[in-house]
């Protein structure tokens, strides 16, 4: 009896316990106004994207803690980091966006399109900032209160496209091109951004049966002979690939057996374009392969390098050579950039309120001020332009020259495709 | 139901009725009031938690109706869901229908897909009809980023939910109308086990030959079921849909479909207050783990290698999962149950 009375009692201390855990956290004290700017970042450190997620959560928070302690913070404030693992869960990342709100965050960050995509209507409706790593112009069109770091998959076509016209088309008329790309965001992207901007450009898509269907394969394929035999018979010029490395790797494969390349010149999106794709494929098949990039590659001589190196080394040892790590270090700073412009122009007394006054001042004196901010040469020049929330649209060119992806182009600007004026986008 | 000592039923209104005595009365009565006032003290962030645990909760009951109650193993529910909350988003997004006609919509629509995919049902059994489930799954998800009407890979924008000239812009007006909506579906699946129908599912759980042979319509009462936890599956999803506001059929994985069988296993298959326990406890424990465990460990142990406090988030998700199939495979209920018994002995155990 006495055992029974005391499991009563711990069962119901313990649900008195979980039931007080809101009350607790929801009367936690908030940063001391003025001495702090609260940044609020979500990563997919556990879940399928993990892989991805987990170097650019550690880059994230040494970057901030560099910013802290080697700069002193932004204007002499520390610069206070909710971090929340989204576990690439829709959800999850709901929840953790409304908790950055009531916590008072001036902005949030987020690493991939999906997670992004989850809370950009509750960000935009709250008219809370965000800043999302990889792009996608779902997001970002019609412009809002979400902002790119980077350039999308469809600002990876249309960069590739412009260098091939400039730099690689000698025919006369127009080239035909191909693309043969993964059956998702990655490669829907660059299949959006060729419909609506090849005929400006003067390319011809060599689309798979209608326009708007272009060739597809799946990130798990394992030969892609079939589409690419077809695509043979209509005699491109150029072939792009945006997809992941292993189907990209595939494909150049069956493209180098038959004949098709090197006779014909073959593109990448980012998503490919890295070591990987040289290790799968090997450094013969890929020679010469073009693809684009929008940020440094590990180990360029660019004045940011050398930190973002030496905190990979000391505290991640394991993310050294990541170019996610890379992306994700620039995305922090580029966050003090934007609250040391809402310092300078707004004010500490109007950020450290934490509420939807902060955010308006953070979005206009803070986002909407950055001109030609240079993230220590780690990506390219970030710029806030009317109308356009990529805030940075330039890519390079590389290729790959006795198996090393070498930059052949500085920083290119991706023109802005207003997607949303097509009647086709998004169906 | 089991009674305190001294409480008879004299009647058959008694016999039947749900809450009995008074302090039942005082109990949910007090528990209703902290539920609705919740607004009151707790900031969005908490409010969107409980937001999610009732749309959660409205999905479950729907899966023990079907799982739990009929015995038809279902393991593609998210996908049910996302048929819920597409068709939400098509009737209000792209034909501008109101909210009302885009929630009965879901519901009625991802009933009739579960009906589809519940005819094998009649069939075959166990295992075989999970493989079934499981095709439903990735079938709709298909469709949904393959069909362009529900945005394709690029996602559907949903409004805001509104009733009249009643718009459900905040937290805590979603709140009420999850909560209403989740208290109602809770009472129905309640009452529905209590009914001929009911009965008919559990019999078909328990020996779908012998409720045969006594005369139940095995195809009739499988497909009815698969109808209403596919109803209730429409239904969360319309009302998810309306309370994240955009929607991509990644949203919608099989990850999903599989917590959704183990929320209601851990509450406990077959009783109805199995669900409102499996999720609670699985939400919650998601956001203690996530939100305050990890960054807590990550701030006060630095001397932990870099990775390790995320890591025990899925380690210790997964244990506490394997720790109560082993030590209480019969739920959550079944431990209240034991507990309101032996309550009501003590100090008395003999």
């Amino acid at each position: 009896m006495k055992n029974k009375k005391l499991v009563i009692m711990v069962i119901i201390c313990l649900a008195l316990l979980v039931a007080a855990l809101p009350i607790f956290s929801a009367c936690g004290t908030k940063a001391q106004p003025g001495q702090t700017l609260k940044v609020g970042i979500t990563t997919p450190t556990t879940g399928p994207a993990a892989e991805k997620g987990a170097p650019m959560g550690d880059a994230n928070l040494d970057a901030f803690k560099y910013i802290n302690e080697e700069l002193g913070g932004v204007k002499g404030y520390k610069i206070e980091v909710d971090w929340i693992d989204s576990k690439y869960d829709a959800a999850q990342t709901a929840t953790n966006v409304k908790r950055f709100m009531d916590e008072g965050d001036l902005i949030f960050g987020t690493s991939s399109s999906k997670e992004m995509q989850a809370v950009m209507e509750i960000a935009n409706r709250a008219e809370f900032p965000g800043l999302v790593c990889f792009n996608a112009p779902s997001l970002h069109r019609p412009p809002q209160h979400i902002y790119g770091q980077t350039p999308d998959y469809g600002d990876d076509w249309t960069a590739f496209a412009t260098y091939y016209l400039k730099n690689i088309w000698k025919g006369p008329g127009k080239p035909k091109m191909a693309l043969l790309l993964l059956n998702n965001p990655t490669g829907y992207g660059a299949r959006d951004a060729a419909r609506a901007a090849a005929d400006n450009l003067g390319i011809d898509i060599l689309w798979d049966g209608q326009v708007g269907k272009a060739f597809e394969h799946t990130a798990t394929t394992t030969s892609e002979t079939e589409a690419l035999t077809r695509i043979k018979a209509m005699n491109p010029d150029v072939l792009y690939i945006s997809s992941t490395p292993a189907p990209t790797a595939v494909i150049i494969k069956n493209a180098y057996e038959l004949g098709m390349y090197p006779n014909i010149t073959i593109g990448c999106g980012h998503a490919s374009f890295t070591k990987k794709l040289v290790d799968i494929a090997g450094a013969d098949i890929v020679e010469g392969v073009y693809g684009v990039f929008p940020t440094a590659n590990w180990g360029d001589n660019v004045p940011g390098m050398a930190k973002a190196m030496e905190y990979a080394q000391k505290q991640h040892p394991k993310d050294v050579g990541n170019l996610d790590y890379i992306t994700a270090w620039a995305q922090s700073l580029i966050i003090a950039e934007i609250l040391k412009n809402a310092v300078n122009n707004a004010g500490y007394d109007v950020l450290a309120k934490g509420n939807v006054d902060s955010w308006r001042a953070v979005e206009t004196k803070g986002i909407q001020k950055l001109k030609n901010y240079d993230v220590g040469g780690l990506q390219g020049p970030v710029n806030y332009d009317t109308g356009d929330n990529r805030l940075s649209k330039s890519l390079r060119i590389f290729q790959v020259k006795k198996g090393v992806i070498t930059p052949i182009t500085d920083w290119i600007v991706a023109p802005l495709v207003k997607y949303e004026s097509f009647d086709w986008f998004g169906k | 139901m089991s009674l305190p000592c001294g409480i008879r039923n004299y009647t058959y209104a008694e016999d039947m009725a749900i809450v009995r005595t008074r302090t039942h009365w005082v109990l949910l009565i007090g528990f209703l009031v902290l539920l609705f006032t919740a607004p009151l003290y707790f900031g969005n962030y908490w409010l969107g938690v409980f937001n999610l645990i009732g749309i959660t909760l409205i999905a479950a009951v729907g899966l023990n109706i079907l799982v739990g109650y009929c015995g038809q193993l279902s393991i593609g529910h998210a996908g049910f869901i996302a048929v819920g909350a597409y068709t939400a988003a098509i009737l209000t997004n792209r034909l501008g229908m109101p909210f009302l006609v885009g929630l009965i919509g879901a519901g009625v629509v991802s009933g009739f897909i579960g009906l589809i995919f519940g005819i094998p049902s009649v069939r075959v059994k166990g295992f075989y009809l999970a493989i079934t489930t499981i095709a439903a799954q990735f079938i709709i998800i298909w469709v949904i980023n393959h069909w362009g009407y529900t945005g394709g890979f690029n996602g559907i924008k949903v409004p805001y939910a509104s009733i009249g000239g009643l718009v459900f812009r905040s937290e805590s007006s979603q709140f009420y109308l999850i909560i209403i909506i989740a208290a109602l579906c809770v009472f129905f699946a309640k009452n529905l086990s209590r009914t001929k129908v009911g009965r008919a599912f559990i019999a078909i759980r328990d020996n779908d030959l012998a409720a045969e042979v006594m005369g139940v319509n095995l195809l009739y009462y499988k497909l009815l079921a698969f109808f209403i936890g596919c109803f209730f599956a429409g239904i969360a999803g319309a009302l998810l849909a309306h309370w994240i506001g955009f929607l991509n059929a990644e949203q919608f994985s099989f990850t999903e479909s599989i917590l959704y069988v183990g929320m209601i296993i851990i509450g406990g298959l077959g009783t109805s207050i199995g669900p409102i326990f499996g999720v609670v406890f699985i939400r919650i424990l998601q956001q203690v783990l996530t939100v305050n465990l990890v960054p807590f460990l990550e701030n006060t142990f630095t001397m932990l290698p870099a990775g390790f406090a995320t890591g025990v988030t899925p380690m210790l998700f997964g244990l506490v999962i394997v720790l109560f199939l082993i030590l209480e495979p019969r739920g959550l209920a079944h431990r209240w149950g034991l507990f309101k018994s032996a309550y009501r002995l003590w100090p008395f155990s003999y």
